[in-house]
């Protein structure tokens, strides 16, 4: 089998930036992602059979796209798309170091070795379980982003779009500029609480000018196209009679209780880092905030706490895709330092952009979060809303399962409730409903989050059909 | 309950200090709470965290393949845990009765299947043996099986049947030994290590438990460890030899569907074990190893949960699929590790340690099967000061050889 000198997991961004470098320095590299062509989800590309014109021509996609085409046409690169890694494996005695087990949407398992891995896994949207959640036609903004970027497809025709992530403006501009209605953009915070957090942040968010002058750009669009935008109107329930799906949602509104008509809802309260195989190699993470989920830890040049695993981009917290290219570069240069072919200086002097425009963004990245912090805005799930989806475990019966848990002792994590009450056992791996079963867990205990365990991840990262692991079996 | 203090900061309250909250650590307590002694147990993760929540909770009565594949003298070795393995029969019948609450039992029978005619014969062999130890095992031939498995391959040359078998859900058993335990006074601790064991000149014991409140100094009379494959490295605190070893294997589950197999299957000629759960997850394992982490010097390293071993993994579903062909449309869900362990007799090792008077052990394989009977005859030896008839194959007296050497006060 071929050792790689680096398997990158991911190729968006992060992914692409340290490919750049990697294979800049001579290094047999493979880039392994779900999706058939990269790009990853923020220049997520349509199928190579589709032709659309002016597909994020926009200027926020200009970087990405130019490191996108320079990466793509490297023919060095060993380009494994439309792969899912479902586990790595480190063997520190062994000489290959890592082996990457493979599930292709084509069918079948593979295996990849590796000196070293690099862990770009991205981000994915936080579902949050309100009542009506689970209706046809409530999805994640990234969900219906996803279809109209790479699909050119409307998952419904009046959308409303809720929750307190500043990503629902340019959201709703993608939705018109495709021809749908939206009906409204509801964030649960004032206008008011999200300008004084924006102004604790602005002195230093102001050095990069560009992402503000985008957003006031995106509200500009919304006016002109008489899109309502609502603060202080925080989302209670979505509603639908029968299996005809989602037909209104509910907000607290100033007056009591109002509805708006829709077939769309989608919801954005942030993003939770895509950690699960950072995870189960044993890395280092902690609690993500302000959104939650789980980030990997790591050092000034992103390897992680285990040698020879890197991290970079969302995966160690969501911080934007500007902010995943740098990384992904400072952790490029530093596999090559590691590997031997580029020395501690020259990789510290090429870092040294990268790093400081790292540095650059924290101003603005602070803002954003503190801007869209979901926490004090979570809607409140029922007692029969399915925070578990994938095994239909309501919020009530996890609350049971933690009191049965607080009887005998303070000291417990999601596992132990998994095992009691089957959350977090079925399809999806438990990345749904982990961040709400550690909040329960966290207020019932009186603690922080992050000093809940989170659930134990498993191989596979992705489920997968028995008779791919069967047909090479021999 | 209320732990006091005396001025050096150490705790003689507890009659026992049981290491470990697995099934035998939880089920002792509760036996123990209720003969009346103070109980303290202590676990360093959660409870349930290592082998007792990880096995796939078979509940299997018959000789076991691993007996029967080292010659004879194993499979006649093996053949007097039938004698135990019919008070564990009993034991499951009652215990949902027991414990006052549902725990997933399921005991509709369970089959250990033959693909051929050699693997026959060896059914034979061990169903006579079973008999004439007074196990109601009996062969079916491929006939007989279809019809009582119709979703099994037809390809089968037959099976030996139990009807007292099946599985039980170990996800929630030690939380119900547990929950019993505090209800009748005992203590649990979670998050709490032993990181120190010695033997006063008294022959009490003085353990040190390091926990999420600082350090707590136990004196006490007896010590059980109940620690899966971390007895033998307790036990080594005192610097005697358990002979214990890591046994890392790996099961996995699919996802849900309509009711398929009622019974337990295990195979005579090939590692599986595989049941239907109450929630319509198929389990799959039967023993294949899963692969310690080593250190980069080499040595495995026990406190970092096993990796998946993919060779055997396919191997596994591979003969899962020959057996059950239907498991090839399902969905693989999860794989998981956990590390039990294995005595150097293959029996387990359960009761005191000759050269240590006071402290007990009880760990070694199949023990979520035998663990609530082996549980009960210990917290009666620790009571009565004397074994029970029923466990005297498995008293750690038959390796006092290796503590010939030991220092104690």
């Amino acid at each position: 089998m071929t050792v790689f000198d680096i398997a990158i997991v991911g190729g968006g961004p992060a992914g692409l930036a340290a490919a750049e470098r990697t294979l800049a320095a001579g290094l047999s590299t493979c880039v392994i992602d779900e999706q058939q062509r990269p790009g990853g989800q923020i220049l997520r590309q349509p199928p190579a059979g589709f032709s659309v014109p002016g597909w994020l021509s926009g200027a926020p996609y200009r970087k990405g796209r130019a490191l996108l085409d320079k990466v793509s046409d490297d023919a060095k690169l060993n380009w494994l798309g439309g792969h899912s890694v479902l586990g790595i494996t480190p063997d520190p005695a062994g000489e290959a170091g890592f082996t990457l087990a493979l599930s292709g949407t084509m069918g079948g398992v593979s295996e990849v070795q590796a000196k070293r891995v690099l862990v770009a896994g991205g981000c994915y949207d936080m579902p949050v379980a309100l009542p009506g959640w689970t209706l046809p036609g409530v999805m994640s903004a990234g969900a219906v982003q996803t279809m109209v970027k790479a699909q050119q497809v409307l998952p419904g025709q009046r959308v409303v779009l809720f929750g307190t992530h500043p990503l629902m403006i340019v959201l709703a501009q993608q939705i018109i500029e495709a021809g749908g209605q939206v009906e409204a953009v509801c964030f649960a915070q004032s206008f008011a609480q999200m300008a004084k957090a924006a102004l604790a942040h602005l002195p230093r968010a102001i050095t990069m000018p560009a992402p503000l002058i985008a957003a006031a750009g995106g509200m500009a669009v919304l006016r002109r196209a008489g899109v309502q935008v609502r603060y202080g109107a925080p989302v209670l329930r979505s509603e639908g009679e029968g299996l005809g799906g989602v037909e209104q949602v509910v907000i607290a509104g100033p007056k009591g209780e109002e509805a708006i008509a829709c077939d769309l809802a989608a919801m954005c309260y942030g993003f939770l880092p895509q950690a699960d195989l950072v995870r189960q190699v044993g890395a280092g993470v902690r609690w993500s905030n302000p959104a939650g989920g789980w980030e990997a830890v790591h050092d000034d040049a992103m390897r992680s706490t285990v040698p020879g695993l890197y991290v970079a981009g969302e995966t160690t917290g969501v911080a934007g895709s500007d902010a995943a290219m740098a990384e992904g570069a400072i952790a490029g240069l530093a596999i090559a330092q590691d590997a031997g072919v580029l020395t501690a200086r020259d990789a510290s002097a090429a870092m040294r952009g990268p790093r400081s425009a790292r540095k650059a963004m924290q101003g603005f990245i602070d803002l954003l979060r503190a801007v869209g912090d979901p926490r004090p805005w979570l809607p409140a799930a029922s007692a029969e809303t399915l925070l578990c989806r994938c095994e239909d475990i309501p919020a009530g019966a996890v609350d049971k399962a933690i009191a049965d848990a607080l009887a005998v002792g303070p000291s417990f994590g999601a596992s132990a409730i998994k095992l009691r009450c089957r959350a977090g056992m079925g399809l999806c791996q438990g990345r749904s409903c982990e961040h709400a079963v550690i909040r329960r867990i966290a207020a019932a205990r009186s603690c922080a989050e992050e000093e809940v365990d989170g659930f134990r991840p498993r191989f596979p990262a992705r489920s997968l059909a028995i008779a791919d692991l069967l047909d090479d079996a021999g | 309950m209320m732990t006091s203090l005396n001025s050096r900061g150490e705790t003689s309250n507890f009659d026992i200090l049981i290491v470990g909250g697995g099934l035998v650590g939880c089920a002792s307590a509760w036996h123990l709470a209720r003969l009346g002694l103070k109980v303290l147990v202590a676990e360093r993760g959660h409870l349930n965290s290592g082998a007792s929540g990880q096995n796939a909770g078979s509940l299997h009565f018959q000789i076991e393949r691993r007996f029967l594949e080292q010659g004879e003298k194993a499979a006649a070795d093996g053949a007097r845990i039938v004698t135990l393995n019919r008070l564990a029969i009993e034991e499951w019948r009652g215990i949902e009765h027991m414990l006052g609450r549902p725990l997933d039992v399921a005991m509709h029978g369970g089959l250990m299947v033959a693909e051929t005619e050699e693997q026959m014969a060896l059914l034979a062999f061990k169903v006579a043996r079973e008999n004439e130890l007074g196990l109601s095992t009996q062969v079916l031939d491929s006939a007989q099986l279809r019809e009582r498995a119709p979703s099994l391959s037809p390809h089968l040359a037959g099976a030996a049947w139990l009807a007292d078998e099946g599985h039980a859900n170990p996800r929630i058993l030690v939380d119900a030994f547990a929950e019993g335990a505090v209800e009748q006074g005992a203590q649990i601790r979670t998050g709490t290590a032993l990181t120190g064991l010695s033997m006063a000149r008294d022959g009490t014991y003085r353990a040190v438990l390091s926990g999420p409140d600082g350090e707590l100094r136990v004196n006490t009379p007896r010590v059980l460890l109940a620690s899966g494959h971390w007895t033998a490295r307790l036990a080594g605190l005192l610097g005697l030899n358990v002979p214990l070893y890591a046994a890392p294997l790996m099961m996995s589950v699919t996802d849900r569907t309509e009711p398929v197999l009622p019974y337990l299957v295990q195979h005579v000629g090939a590692r599986l074990s595989m049941k239907q759960t109450e929630d319509g997850n198929l389990l799959i394992g039967g023993g294949w190893p899963s692969r310690l982490v080593r250190r980069a010097d080499g040595t495995p390293d026990l406190d970092r949960p096993a990796t998946v071993e993919m060779k055997n993994l396919r191997a596994n579903l591979a003969v899962a699929a020959r057996v059950l062909p239907g498991l090839a449309q399902r969905s693989l869900l999860r794989t998981w590790t956990g590390t039990t362990c294995i005595s150097a007799d293959q029996l387990p090792i359960v009761g005191e340690i000759p050269a240590a008077p006071g402290l007990f052990v009880a760990a070694g394989g199949s023990l979520f099967t035998l663990g609530p009977v082996l549980a009960r005859l210990l917290a009666r030896t620790i009571a009565e000061g004397s074994p029970p008839e029923e466990l005297s194959m498995f008293l750690p007296r038959r390796f006092a050889h290796l503590d010939a050497f030991a220092v104690l006060p």
